[in-house]
């Protein structure tokens, strides 16, 4: 491989799954967080719970469709994001190089990582067992707060806003690293490919160990 | 709460309920359980209470998962004042449910009886006894004659006994203050078929303070302050209705002390919630408490006024007294199981002998509870003329007062997860 190759990262089923989830949820962090507040009046409440509710449904089928016809991703993604090795702790302890890169300019070595970074991953583990719990939680609360026995309502409640708000922070850095990391986000948003020396640089494991030439 | 309201009369307090709106989520699942349709508000927006149609039967209360409906009116440290006024006789009028509730709240497992216990602390806490058992065998001799009238009239047409009018089949029970707010604000014209005998509530107070001031008490009317105990918000509502002044008018007419200020039968109400967080306050433990007496007359009843508490119980009652009345027997078996249990809504026919006029006679009732999801069809047939039954005992509530509006709130319910989440003990 030459430095001038590219390596497709995110394919076409990924990207179509990210970008529902990306508008969805974005979606419903926005109403939800009007819903939190209720700074509108009675019918511009009720518009933004129903688009609060259509944004859900969406979101769930991205995640069904995804489960079912892209099985293999959902498999390799959670196996990626649960692998741990000493190189994520020390990641942690110099947060992938970005503070010293963004507010100092500096370059610090970073341990060599895999498809995914230790942040990236933990991002993984919030999105993966986050965002089960905020589509189950928000069908509960959608469609059975007067049959399920009220204490566990109001847990599910509780779970889901501070799923919601654990989600939406994360949702911050990751589109702020997301947008800084151009080539990514383009490879994620546009034609799914990063180039060689990018990934070399940021995933080399990833690139040692997985990557293989075609065509 | 400065909305204009039109179905209250001077005096009534118009509405007990309303939702905080910092804690409400627009989930609808209050207006689920309401029976009137009184709660407005789009989903999604801050629900509000319509207090022309809420019927203040507190579902709504107790079965909201974020604890957003509220009472308006709470009369616990006024109870607790007069409690410490000594001029005063506070008597406890003590509805059947709240025995079988009020020892949720200082730990005792649901469901457990705890009469003597609750004696024991609300004497302690000063409090006389009047169990409203006592008021509901009042009641139902009351209600049970006036059906033996009424059903006499319609069969054999007997007159009543002093002339006056005598009221339509079906007799509609009229113990629940929210079903007989329900009449009232949406089937005007089906009022002639309600009882005209009080609640036990207010049978109880009018009695505390008329054969009770003379005979138990020993004391002036006036300073009786009775104080209902309920497992209902609905009946703080029934305490407040200007008609029921028995007492007062009854001692004015006698040519007693003419007080300055007409007072009520039943002075307030406190819910079963209400007396356990007044008991708090007091310091006194009812779980810990020994079983004590009543201490007067007025805590002697029958097992007929007992069962009042649950869907079936007056009609049982009722029944049981029709029977005596009619054939001039006792029953063999006290037992009505026909209207006993949980259906929506259950009939029986019961054949018996008049004894006074040697006829047989095939009486059809029906009890109905839970009056959201069963009582429209029932008042619809009886509206078009095609009602079956004679005798109809209606309760909002789903299960009777048992599940009324002012109980502790079970926030689990039959949840796996409440059975789980003791294991996880954390402090």
């Amino acid at each position: 491989m030459t430095d001038s190759s590219f390596i497709l990262k995110h394919p076409m089923q990924v990207r179509v799954f990210h970008f529902i989830l990306a508008v969805s949820f974005l979606t419903l962090a926005v109403t939800g967080i009007i819903l939190f507040q209720k700074p509108l009046q009675e019918a511009a409440m009720n518009t933004v719970i129903q688009i609060h509710v259509v944004a859900g449904v969406v979101m769930t089928l991205d995640a069904l469709a995804f489960l079912f016809l892209a099985f293999d991703r959902v498999v390799m993604f959670t196996k990626r994001v649960f692998t741990f090795s000493g190189n994520d702790l020390k990641w942690f302890t110099v947060l992938g190089g970005y503070p010293q890169k963004i507010l100092l300019h500096k370059k610090v070595e970073v341990p060599p990582m895999g498809k995914y970074n230790a942040g990236q991953k933990l991002f993984g583990i919030f999105v993966l067992v986050g965002g089960t719990l905020l589509i189950l939680s928000g069908w509960a609360l959608w469609t059975l707060p007067h049959i399920i026995p009220h204490g566990d309502t109001s847990m599910i409640g509780t779970i889901h806003l501070y799923v919601s708000w654990i989600l939406i922070l994360f949702l911050l850095v990751h589109l702020f690293l997301g947008i800084y990391m151009v080539d990514d986000f383009k490879a994620m948003f546009l034609h799914g490919r990063i180039p060689y020396e990018d990934a070399a640089e940021k995933s080399p494991l990833w690139v040692k160990n997985d990557i293989c030439k075609i065509g | 709460m400065n909305v204009e309201v039109k179905t209250y009369r001077k005096g009534e307090i118009p509405g007990i309920i309303a939702i905080d709106g910092q804690n409400c989520r627009g989930c609808d699942a209050c207006k689920r359980y309401c029976p009137t349709g009184a709660i407005t508000g789009m989903f999604g927006a801050t629900h509000r209470i319509d207090r022309d149609r809420c019927i203040s039967c507190g579902q709504c209360l107790i079965n909201c998962p974020f604890g957003a409906p509220y009472e308006t009116v709470d009369t616990v440290e006024e109870v607790q004042a007069k409690l410490g006024d000594k001029r005063y006789t506070v008597a406890a009028i003590i509805a059947p449910a709240v025995r079988v509730a009020v020892g949720e709240p200082f730990g005792l497992p649901a469901g457990s009886l705890v009469t003597g216990k609750m004696y024991g602390a609300m004497r302690k806490a000063g409090f006389v006894i009047v169990d409203n058992n006592f008021a509901a065998d009042l009641t139902i001799m009351e209600e049970g004659t006036e059906f033996i009238q009424r059903a006499r009239h319609a069969l054999f047409g007997e007159k009543a006994e002093h002339g006056g009018e005598i009221g339509p089949l079906p007799q509609f029970t009229s113990c629940c203050p929210a079903w007989v707010r329900f009449v009232e604000t949406n089937y005007p014209s089906l009022i002639p078929h309600l009882s005209s005998a009080k609640s036990p509530q207010q049978m109880a107070g009018a009695v505390a303070k008329t054969y009770g001031a003379e005979r138990i008490f020993k004391v002036d009317p006036e300073f009786i302050y009775t104080v209902g105990v309920m497992p209902c918000t609905a009946k703080k509502f029934e305490a407040s209705r200007p008609e029921f002044q028995s007492a007062c008018n009854f001692v004015k007419e006698r040519g007693g002390a003419s007080p300055g200020t007409p007072y009520p039968d039943v002075d307030t109400v406190l819910t079963t919630r209400d007396l356990a967080r007044l008991l708090k306050r007091m310091k006194i433990d009812l779980a810990a408490e020994n079983n004590a007496e009543g201490g007067t007359l007025f805590a002697e009843y029958t097992g007929a006024g007992t069962i009042f508490g649950n869907t079936g119980g007056v009609m049982e009652a009722a029944l049981r007294t029709a029977y005596v009345v009619l054939t001039g027997n006792n029953l063999a078996k006290l037992e009505f199981e026909e209207v006993r249990g949980l259906r929506g809504v259950k009939s029986a026919s019961i054949q018996l002998r008049d004894a006074k006029y040697g006829k047989d006679v095939t009486l059809k009732v029906a009890v109905v509870h839970d009056i959201r999801a069963n009582i429209r069809p029932i008042v619809e047939d009886v509206l078009a003329g095609r009602s079956p039954y004679h005798f109809i005992e209606v309760m909002n509530c789903p299960g009777g007062c048992i599940n009324g509006g002012g109980q502790p709130i079970c926030d689990t319910g039959s949840s796996w997860i409440g059975r789980i989440l003791p294991s996880f003990a954390w402090s």
